[in-house]
């Protein structure tokens, strides 16, 4: 029998994936200076989008439960920010910190109806639940600034310098990208798993599978606030949209563009989606259709998204 | 307001509702055999409007050409679901429904773009054809008749598809795969033939309510997302897969719509939504749906 | 041969995100560089008519100018970008526009939203930025900044202050019912048409204001409650578009317009009602505000303008089209004038200075940078000399249907 040969792929795969992500990390450190202030603003986007894909992917590829109203949560994290910034003149800290404490407590309350159901009741129920969302922020004036949104957000003298608006969002959405790696890798991460594989089991060794799943909610509320109330510093405004199920079925793409079962296929979904998104806009008006043929396609071919089949076919893992 | 001005407004909250009686039976059908939630189902509606629209205005020197366009257009749309079935849902089912909600919405931008290709962008009408033209005196109202007429397409359908799923054998066949697919499958029946059958219908469904609202409307992009959300709405409250269940939606939403203007008009908007999260939570089979 | 596709595809995908970066638009090699003007509208979607023929009127502007030798020896250059109808995506463009693009002006825009977030974006980067449709007081209200210009009517005379001049001076009814789109511009339109007619006249009510959602188009349920209402007249607020086709239609079916005296502003507009033809229900009677008629200036200019809008796009011309046109002028008088590309001096210029418009001189007020361009209304019916139904017999109101400087100053307190 011949000799087995080369390392275990595993091993290969780690270390590779180690090398991988230190040169990711170098080069996300210098970009500043490496390219144009434009493309500096596409990737802090890119950033922010990744970070609101991760969230949804907690309870998306990680728990089995698929929302179509993630946006009503982010919508809710960046028009708490901006009304605190601008009616109460709040300062930036307490106004960014408030934003996913008010995404839980509306995702609490959301999620604890939501998860009362499952599959497609689940899904519309958070549909409904995001369009609401988008209504109150669309009719109640006086408070969000309605269909004309809240501009002009004033912030700190801090961020007007591009580069350090990049780093402070590179290193918020890095503790936030963090914190969900340790989540998704705990012992309460892998009973998401289970229950994304089979459910029933799950209850019948005496898991509490409202609990897990509601809690799967407001974690994905929490992040999703945290980028909501970002993307309203970074632009200066929030608008009924940031609310809308349009905004939702964007992060849907991301997520599956990416690859749904894998940590960093948010990640990547939505550095692809955004830069094809801007780049082809800028070439061509009939970007939609190509965006609905590229879902298609996607949907139909690639349905583990690009990570996963980079790393079925690189990695050798299922 | 008097018993006079509430019988009118009644009529009108049917009126309303018929409409939208016709777009969500075909999502019902749809849903109820297929499990499919089928994003595009207002896409489709706006085709049918595009194509009843290019009739009447290329084939105008023919009298009557409105009643030609009712009868070519919703096959046209038929058609179409059927290609996009074959080609494109077959491939999908048994699939998780996050897949099936993303490629029915690449199928919304899809089939926008190609109106907008084909259309252009400005708005398009259709004249009232004749012998509706006209208004009939009701309830102290000049109620045009062509709206009765929509009341009464509303109950035609309602009952020929009832007969059609309960009384045919066609029908028995559709039920079959509807219980129970792998057991239908097993007595021999073309279940795929089935399930396109069925998406044709939903989508012929479609392109006749598409076909008949013009008259009373516009013909323009945007309706197909307009249209879509209040369409979940009737379907949840009726029950996914229930066609008596859609039409008692759609009154419910009509007269909730017609009467909320007296009411509470501010929160009209949000009624649809409020309603369809108490029977998720209450009843998830809605009104009248199968239970789980 | 699956695999191979998708492995196609992630080469693709990867190819692109590495070189996108690297591929940005090379400088332009002739010697003298161009004036870049970003333009940034709804060019796609069911607004984008207007967005189409604004970018009609100004590249007829610019070629008109470039062919006289450009301003200053540079060539006028536009660079056009579709907003989507989402403030999001506007403002994602302006920024694009002037950090890569280096435009030296922006204009544009018909969603009063984004009007707004690129308004408070230009005054951080200090670029002017011209507003050619969007209609919302505030941009020049109480949300103005001085590198905001808006060369068009806006939502005050136009939606409110006009049609209630002009009803004051026609029919003066006493009882009126309103039916509006229920968002802002459909709020604060009833609200100016209401405080003008009661100072107009008196003794007038708004015995009813019903509100449908945006984006209605079945107002079956609104039209039986309005025909009971037993009022003499009926006020659309900001119900505009294909909404208002859906509406007339309706109305019409139902005998609205014989019933009762109908006060629809947006009849006027030619870019809804282009299509409708001789015997298609249409506002029979109505009495409607216009922004551009074009039909009724008499002017050789305004004739050429209208056929070579046609020529270039197919449709007749929109008001935004009219005022693109005016405001690359604009731009051409005031940069010859100063001398240079300075924005602060060109934004001395611009303040005050006269326009040059189809119907002679118009002024852009230099307290809220608003120009004064007028309202015309008239009753909407056929005529012999157009295929679709117009205002005829039509009256301007010029400046007193804005608000006046006063009332600025109060609001932007």
């Amino acid at each position: 029998m011949e000799g087995i040969k080369a390392k275990p792929s595993w091993l290969h795969g780690r270390a590779l994936r180690a090398i991988l992500m230190s040169i990711v990390l170098a080069l996300l450190i210098a970009l500043p200076a490496l390219i144009s202030k434009s493309w500096l603003n596409i990737t802090i986007e890119i950033l922010i989008m990744a970070l609101a894909a991760c969230s949804l992917n907690l309870m998306l590829g990680y728990t089995g439960m698929v929302s179509f109203g993630p946006a009503g949560l982010y919508a809710v994290g960046a028009y708490t920010t901006a009304i605190l910034l601008t009616k109460l003149k709040m300062n930036i800290v307490p106004a960014m910190i408030a934003a996913p404490i008010m995404a839980a407590i509306i995702g609490w309350a959301v999620g604890w109806v939501c998860v009362r159901r499952t599959k497609v009741y689940f899904a519309l129920l958070t549909l409904a639940f995001s369009q609401i969302i988008w209504t109150i922020i669309f009719e109640w004036y006086a408070v969000t600034g309605g269909d004309d949104g809240i501009v002009s957000i004033p912030t700190p003298e801090f961020f007007f310098s591009i580069a350090n608006s990049y780093y402070f969002c590179l290193a918020l959405v890095g503790c936030c990208i963090f914190a969900l790696w340790r989540i998704v890798n705990s012992p309460f991460g892998r009973t998401l798993q289970a229950i994304r594989e089979n459910p029933d089991r799950v209850e019948f060794i005496g898991v509490n599978l409202k609990r897990y799943q509601l809690a799967a909610f407001v974690l994905s509320s929490i992040f999703l606030g945290i980028a909501g109330s970002l993307y309203c510093v970074f632009s200066g405004s929030a608008f009924p949209d940031y609310a809308h199920w349009t905004k939702s079925t964007d992060m849907l793409v991301m997520c599956l563009l990416g690859g749904i079962y894998h940590f960093s296929g948010p990640l990547a979904g939505s550095a692809v989606y955004t830069i094809l998104a801007k780049t082809l806009s800028k070439h061509t008006m009939q970007w939609n259709l190509i965006l609905g043929v590229a879902i298609v396609l996607l949907v139909l071919l690639m349905r583990n998204g690009v990570v996963g089949f980079v790393s079925e076919k690189v990695f050798r893992k299922k | 307001m008097t018993l006079e001005a509430a019988l009118g407004q009644a009529l009108s909250g049917i009126s309303l509702g018929m409409v939208w009686f016709l777009i969500a039976a075909g999502l019902s059908i749809i849903f109820g055999t297929l499990k499919i939630l089928n994003m595009a189902h207002g896409s489709i509606y706006m085709l049918g409007g595009f194509l009843c629209y290019q009739v009447t205005s290329t084939f105008s020197h023919i009298p009557g050409v409105f009643w030609l366009a009712l009868l070519v257009a919703p096959l046209v749309t038929a058609l179409v679901g059927g290609c996009i079935e074959i080609l494109l849902l077959r491939r999908i089912y048994g699939l998780d429904m996050i897949y099936q909600y993303l490629l029915t919405f690449g199928l919304i931008l899809i089939v926008a773009e190609v109106c907008k290709l084909i259309w252009g962008v400005g708005y398009n009408t259709v004249a009232v054809p004749w012998p509706l033209n006209d208004t009939v005196s009701l309830f102290g109202l000049s109620f045009p008749k062509y709206n009765l007429f929509m009341i009464g397409m509303g109950i035609l359908v309602f009952v020929g598809l009832r007969a059609l799923i309960g009384a045919t054998s066609l029908g028995a066949v559709v039920r079959a795969v509807t219980h129970n697919r792998e057991i239908a499958n097993a007595l021999g029946i073309n279940v795929p033939r089935v399930y396109t059958g069925v998406f044709m219908l939903g989508c012929w469904l479609a392109g006749l309510a598409g076909t008949l609202t013009p008259p009373m409307s516009v013909v323009a992009l945007g309706a197909d997302v307009s249209v879509i959300i209040d369409c979940f709405i009737i379907v949840v409250i009726g029950g996914l897969g229930s066609i008596p269940g859609a039409f008692l939606g759609a009154i419910i939403l009509g007269f909730t719509t017609a009467f909320g203007l007296y009411i509470i008009p501010k929160l009209a908007v949000a009624f649809g939504f409020i309603l369809m999260i108490i029977i998720l939570i209450i009843r998830p089979r809605g009104l009248m749906g199968e239970p789980d | 041969m699956r695999n191979l596709v998708k492995a196609l595809i992630v080469l693709g995908l990867g190819f692109a995100l590495v070189a996108m970066p690297c591929i940005d638009p090379a400088p332009a090699a002739s010697t003298e560089k161009p004036i870049k003007i970003g333009f940034i509208h709804s060019m796609s979607g069911a607004m984008s008519m207007y967005g189409i023929s604004s970018e009609a009127g100004a590249k007829i502007a610019i070629k008109e100018i470039n062919t006289a030798g450009g301003v200053l020896g540079r060539k006028l250059e536009l660079i056009t970008r579709d907003d989507k109808l989402s403030a999001e995506t506007g403002l994602r463009e302006a920024k694009d526009l002037i950090l890569t693009e280096q435009v030296d002006f922006l204009t544009g825009t018909i969603s009063s939203a984004v009007a707004l977030a690129i308004s408070s974006y230009v005054a951080k980067e200090k670029k002017i930025f011209i507003v050619n449709v969007s209609q919302s007081s505030q941009i020049t209200e109480e949300k103005w900044n001085p590198y905001v210009f808006r060369i068009n009517t806006n939502a005050v005379p136009y939606w409110g202050y006009a049609p209630a001049i002009a009803l004051g001076k026609t029919w003066k009814p006493k009882k009126i019912v309103s039916l509006g789109f229920d968002y802002e511009c459909g709020k604060n339109s009833l609200a100016a048409f209401k405080e003008k007619y009661l100072e107009l006249v008196p003794d007038a009510q708004i015995i009813d204001e019903l509100w449908a959602p945006l984006g209605t188009t079945d107002f079956t349920a609104h039209i039986s409650k309005i025909a009971n209402s037993g009022a003499e007249a009926l006020f659309l607020a900001c119900i505009y578009g294909g909404g208002e086709i859906a509406f007339t239609k309706q109305a019409y079916a139902f005998g609205l317009y014989d019933k009762m005296k109908m006060i629809q502003p947006c009849a006027g507009d030619v870019e809804t009602w282009s299509d409708v033809k001789k015997g298609d229900p249409y506002p029979k009677g109505a009495l409607a505000t216009c922004r551009y008629p074009f039909w009724a200036i008499d002017n050789p200019k305004n004739k050429a303008f209208v056929e070579e809008h046609k020529k270039m796009v197919g449709f007749w011309p929109s008001y935004g089209a009219m005022n693109e046109y005016v405001a690359i002028h604009a731009l051409k008088k005031a940069i010859e004038k100063v001398g240079s590309v300075d924005t602060e001096k060109l934004i001395k210029e611009l303040a005050g200075m006269e326009l040059d418009t189809f119907i002679g001189t118009v002024l852009l007020r230099a307290y809220d940078h608003q120009a004064m361009m007028p309202n015309w209304y008239g009753i909407i019916e056929f005529t012999p000399d157009l295929p679709f139904p117009h205002v005829t017999d039509t009256h301007t109101i010029g400046a007193e249907g804005y608000h006046t400087i006063e009332q600025i100053k109060n609001l932007r307190k």
